[in-house]
């Protein structure tokens, strides 16, 4: 009796390469109430949605020179909702005209027992943080609002200090790989923010 | 030549009513919108009922001002027959809201002068306009024309040294800070200013600290031996060792997959 074929390649199944869209800006806590404000008279009507989440990242560094990272995110506000596991590829450089960073994004929901499994594969965590906001929706686009905090004690999230005096302020898609229209929508969101946040594609290694 | 008249007379009264009747039509469907939908309801569209809005009372004024259109205030409307009986056709014809031409309804709706209060207003702004006399109302006419050129042309032509100075002149709060931002997403990004193990600066991220000394243990038992030495030779020389250390690391790593390899799978 001959075993099953074992297939070499990890089964993926259907899944659709996602790609997120991002613009990035920041506002002063002096100012974040009338950001808030406006946001709730353009964003669709629903009760903003507050969030604290704990964020670890963890990297695997392999022979060459780029480590691989994951962001995995629990919630602080709900403590028994399964993690967040979530992989973002390099910006994509394509053209310089358009509007919103690009890459791809892979975002799973795992287990408790996710730290533990990380470093059993092999990965450290690098660094942690605390995000504290709320959320918007407009259609596709989300609108992040956070306050970013730094864990003083590794694994105490009670312990916190304010990274800086400013609310980082994210817009967001996801969407299938292909789609460009989004830019557009998101210039056009985004110049109803100003002057309030300036809204734009900030390249991260830039500031490396 | 009173054909003539007649016949523009009723051609304007034409073109005014539909333009009003689109006005109404407007103006019922931002007021259903208003009460139906104001939870779901965003401020750009609102913005829009408004603009359509101006945007008809504007074609009205144009209707009003063309020269074909003669003179209203020449002409004039009277009552010929008052009655207090309902009458279908006129509710008909006014959508049920005026169902009686009566004696209560016709100074409401055939007058000609404004309401009292106005009329005293209007009477104030007319003295007051006789007594400044015709050059200091010359002279506010051009300021006034000359604040507004000034508005549309900084509108109409954005100019980013103008908005630079302007918003530093303009209000001394500016409400974010480029310097924020960029800490900000430099955080996010690959966790600039938050090591864990280090204080808090610009050490660059990915080089293996202490955590590699507490997994050594967990490491050593999932490896085959002949990798055990890399190992404690790793955990034990941290910060000296940074450039021989990525040549210790691949060959661990190289040692991990052979053993993993060896699964009771591989038949």
């Amino acid at each position: 009796m001959e075993a099953p074929p074992v297939t070499v390649m990890p089964v993926t199944g259907g899944t659709i390469n996602m790609m997120e869209y991002l613009l990035q800006g920041s506002v002063l806590d002096q100012s974040l109430e009338s950001l808030l404000h406006r946001l709730r008279g353009l964003c669709d009507n629903m009760e903003p949605e507050s969030f604290a989440d704990h964020e670890l990242v963890y990297l695997l560094k392999g022979q060459q020179g780029n480590p691989f990272m994951l962001r995995a995110r629990r919630s602080l506000l709900h403590p028994t909702a399964p993690w967040h596991l979530r992989y973002l590829g390099q910006p994509e450089v394509g053209d310089k005209s358009r509007h919103a960073l690009v890459r791809n994004c892979v975002d799973v929901a795992a287990s408790h027992s996710l730290p533990d499994f990380l470093n059993e594969m092999g990965f450290r965590m690098d660094h942690e943080f605390v995000a504290k906001g709320q959320v918007f929706r407009k259609g596709a686009m989300k609108v992040v609002v956070s306050k970013l905090l730094r864990v003083l004690a590794s694994g105490n999230t009670e312990n916190t200090e304010p990274m800086s005096l400013s609310y980082l302020v994210e817009l967001s898609i996801l969407a299938p790989a292909g789609q460009d229209t989004m830019s557009e929508d998101m210039r056009s969101f985004a110049e109803q923010l100003k002057p309030l946040v300036h809204l734009e594609k900030i390249d991260p290694k830039r500031l490396m | 030549m009173q054909q003539r008249e007649e016949k523009q007379l009723e051609a304007s009264l034409e073109s005014l009513h539909a333009r009003v009747a689109h006005l109404k039509g407007s103006l019922q469907s931002f007021i259903l919108k208003l009460e139906n939908e104001h939870d779901r309801l965003a401020w750009p569209s609102v913005l829009d009922n408004f603009a359509l809005l101006s945007g008809q009372l504007n074609t009205i004024n144009k209707v009003l001002k063309n020269e074909k259109t003669p003179s209203y205030r020449s002409q004039v409307i009277i009552p010929l027959l008052l009655s207090p009986d309902r009458d279908e056709e006129l509710v008909k014809l006014t959508e049920q809201r005026v169902p009686v031409f009566s004696h209560e309804i016709v100074p409401d709706h055939l007058r000609t002068k404004p309401d009292p209060e106005v009329e005293e207003q209007e009477k104030h702004l007319s003295a007051e306009a006789a007594r400044i006399g015709p050059e200091v109302a010359q002279k506010q006419i051009q300021t006034l024309n000359k604040l507004c050129s000034n508005l549309l042309e900084k509108l109409n032509n954005p100019r980013d040294d103008r908005d630079s100075e302007s918003s530093a002149l303009r209000q001394n709060k500016p409400s974010f800070n480029p310097a924020d931002t960029n800490a900000l997403v430099a955080a996010v990004g690959f966790g600039k200013g938050l090591s864990k193990c280090r204080p808090p600066g610009s050490v660059p991220p990915g080089h293996p600290g202490q955590p590699t000394m507490s997994t050594g243990p967990t490491l050593q038992q999932v490896t085959i031996a002949g990798t055990t030495g890399h190992q404690a030779g790793m955990g034990g020389q941290v910060a000296q060792q940074q450039p021989g250390q990525p040549g210790k690391m691949p060959s661990s790593i190289k040692t991990n997959i052979k053993s993993a390899s060896m699964h009771p799978y591989n038949r």
